[in-house]
């Protein structure tokens, strides 16, 4: 656990890091004119990203004085593997789903058809039958019910979704 | 206007048949997700957001709001069904209802006994829980609307601080993540200046981030991720499971023996919910714990006492209905799940905190008149049925799971058609599984992301007005007091470190 702790804490401080310098110019108060309460727009996210910086470097250093008593993070390779088959396949299907390439409907039935029938391994109809289903009542609840308009595929209008 | 009258207006709001109709929906959409593991009520709510923006479209915000908290109601009802009966909690505020609700369904053999004593008391509860909200959050209101900007900024620090303070595992981590909320919601254009802010030039990053698709990512996408990654519900033990009339007696009677205890801890249970940012999981928990405090037969705790069903249940409504109290009256988040009804709020174009009561009356008053109904509903339902509910739990994994991805997906679409929000939700998504991974608590991340705009504006407002002298915060004494128990609440986790040093080395 302890690697992944100080690691997590390390990505927190680089990005207060970062986020402190792109405000730094207003980081202390000035007594130029025009400026309301002697405040520029940086100085809030300034010491905001300061405060995420200082929590860091604490937790960072209280990780590694203590004793690492949990194992990994991951049960076992398995786990990791899987979070992969969720993960990965959730981003692609929402890339695919703009307009401007499959669209809503078509990558929701591909991604439930590929869980059901690739993660969950539930038999081949099922799975099918389900990526069938599913972009359906989506589509009589959002389209037809509350008139909500979700991306259509590049092929629109010529095949209805 | 008083208390009553209003109150009997807001009725008249409820009881509108399209208002009771969502009250409904709202509350079985809430025990059906109350009832799934890795689906919570604040995810629920989070996930259903998107949708209370049609009804508050085609019907009324008031509509849409009665629909939001049914969902949390309900799902303070269903979680706790599959604690007692599978000893699997369905909400992370239903796990005190393990030590005693699954003994005395399993040992004592009495499932229905043990089922109608935690809907019974979660009512009981509750229907003290908003006998106080109706009656305090007014005069709370009516206090707050006196307040200036320094006076809210105090508030803000104090809601900051009891999320730090009370109830943080690692307090340096709910001030990391108080601070990156606070980071996020400053991202974009500044109010006061107009000057850009952490854009990085990236003209989609000028508007800021959404707070809803960062919340539906948070808590919808990344739930289901840790809780696919636990995997492992598999085996679950059949309990049959009906909740029959000679149950209802018995546990009325347990209940008439138990009813100061119950009506104490829906009080506790409302004041500890309304301090800001601890909800109904914190409540239960103080429940179990002054339930077993206060009992003669302690060594029965454990063991399926139905004092420690019903306790830690009583409490656990009672806050959820506490955590409105600083919503309403003062524009603070009480818990999670209520910051993420406050993004509702805000995006049905109603300004949350005191001047609701203004200019807003039929909304406040007609959630409150919905809380009423809701808990009535939701326990007539839940007496009734039990076996249905159990059944969710049969639901198929693997159609489920793609199912809440994908309508988180057309949540956080559908709020401005922009497919810049679903990014948004993924990217948090991961980020909110592996913060919950890594330990850090979500809660304070969540409130200040709502706050964070707000806690800005009044901060400079307030050194505007006082040409940057600091010391505006200390003239007014309501500020001077609130910051002050600010620190002092900031100082209890390094109190309590020190006393456990001291104790160690003795």
């Amino acid at each position: 656990m302890r690697p992944y702790q100080v690691a997590t804490a390390a990505i927190f401080l680089l990005i207060a890091a970062v986020a402190m310098f792109d405000t730094r110019s207003g980081a202390l108060p000035t007594s130029a004119a025009g400026v309301p309460g002697g405040l520029r727009g940086g100085w809030y996210p300034f010491w905001s990203g300061a405060v995420v910086a200082v929590a860091a470097i604490v937790v960072g250093a209280q990780t590694l004085r203590r004793p690492d008593t949990e194992p990994g993070v991951f049960k076992d390779r398995g786990a990791v593997l899987y979070l992969a088959k969720f993960i990965l396949p959730m981003i692609v299907t929402t890339y695919l789903m703009s307009d401007k390439l499959l669209g809503f409907y078509v990558a929701t039935a591909a991604y439930v058809a590929y869980y059901a029938g690739l993660v969950a391994r539930y038999r081949w109809y099922w799975a099918v039958l389900a990526g069938i289903a599913i972009p359906l009542v989506i589509y009589l609840v959002f389209e037809v019910a509350f008139k909500a308009l979700l991306p259509k595929s590049v092929f629109y209008p010529t095949t209805p979704f | 206007m008083d208390v009553l009258g209003s109150l009997a207006g807001g009725f008249a709001t409820a009881l509108q048949a399209n208002n009771v109709l969502f009250l409904l929906a709202g509350c079985i959409l809430g025990l059906i997700i109350g009832v799934l593991p890795g689906l919570g009520g604040t995810s629920g709510v989070a996930i259903l957001l998107p949708i209370s923006v049609y009804i508050a479209r085609d019907n009324s915000a008031t509509t849409a709001i009665i629909f939001l908290a049914g969902i949390y109601w309900g799902a303070l009802f269903g979680g706790v069904v599959t604690s007692i009966l599978f000893n699997i909690p369905g909400e992370p505020w239903a796990v005190a209802l393990l030590f005693d609700g699954y003994p005395l369904a399993k040992r004592k053999g009495k499932p229905g006994v043990a089922l109608a004593s935690s809907f019974m008391a979660s009512w009981v509860g509750a229907l003290f829980a908003t006998i106080l909200l109706t009656f305090l959050a007014k005069e709370l209101a009516d206090v707050a609307l006196r307040f200036g900007p320094a006076e809210l900024f105090a508030v803000f620090v104090l809601s900051f601080a009891t999320l730090i303070g009370l109830g943080a595992e690692s307090p340096m981590k709910a001030v990391m993540m108080v601070a990156f909320g606070l980071l996020l919601a400053a991202i974009g254009f500044d109010t006061i200046t107009g000057e850009p802010r952490l854009a990085f030039g990236q003209i989609s990053l000028l508007s800021g981030i959404g707070f809803v698709p960062v919340t539906i990512g948070l808590f919808g996408i990344g739930e289901i991720i840790a809780s696919a990654d636990e995997a492992g519900i598999g085996y679950v033990e059949k309990i049959a499971a009906r909740v029959g009339l000679k149950d209802i007696l018995e546990t009325f009677a347990a209940l008439r023996k138990r009813i100061w205890l119950v009506i104490a801890n829906g009080v506790i249970g409302f004041f500890f919910g309304s301090l800001p940012g601890h909800g109904a999981t914190a409540g239960s928990f103080l429940g179990y714990g002054l339930a077993r405090q206060w009992a003669r037969n302690k060594e029965d705790f454990g063991k399926g006492e139905i004092s420690g069903i019903m306790a830690p249940q009583a409490a656990a409504d009672a806050s959820a209905v506490g955590s409105l109290v600083p919503m309403l009256a003062l524009g603070v988040p009480g818990s999670p799940t209520s910051a993420v009804m406050m993004a509702g709020l805000f995006i049905w174009g109603l300004q949350p905190g005191p001047l609701l009561f203004i200019d807003h009356p039929d909304f406040v008053w007609g959630l409150m008149a919905s809380i009423y109904l809701g808990h009535l509903l939701t326990f007539l339902i839940c007496l009734t049925a039990v076996p249905l509910l159990a059944m969710i739990m049969r639901a198929p994994h693997g159609i489920l799971t793609p199912f809440i991805v994908i309508i988180s997906v057309i949540g956080a679409y559908s709020l401005n058609n922009d497919m810049k929000d679903v990014a948004i939700t993924i990217v948090f998504g991961i980020i909110g599984y592996w913060l919950r991974k890594m330990k850090y608590p979500l809660a304070p991340l969540v409130v200040a992301l709502v706050l964070g705009d707000s806690t800005e504006r009044e901060l400079r407002k307030a050194l505007i007005g006082s040409q940057g002298e600091w010391s505006v915060f200390f003239v007014s004494p309501i500020s001077a007091i609130l910051i002050a128990l600010a620190v002092v609440l900031l100082a209890l986790p390094l109190i309590g470190q020190l006393r456990r040093r001291g104790t160690a080395q003795a």
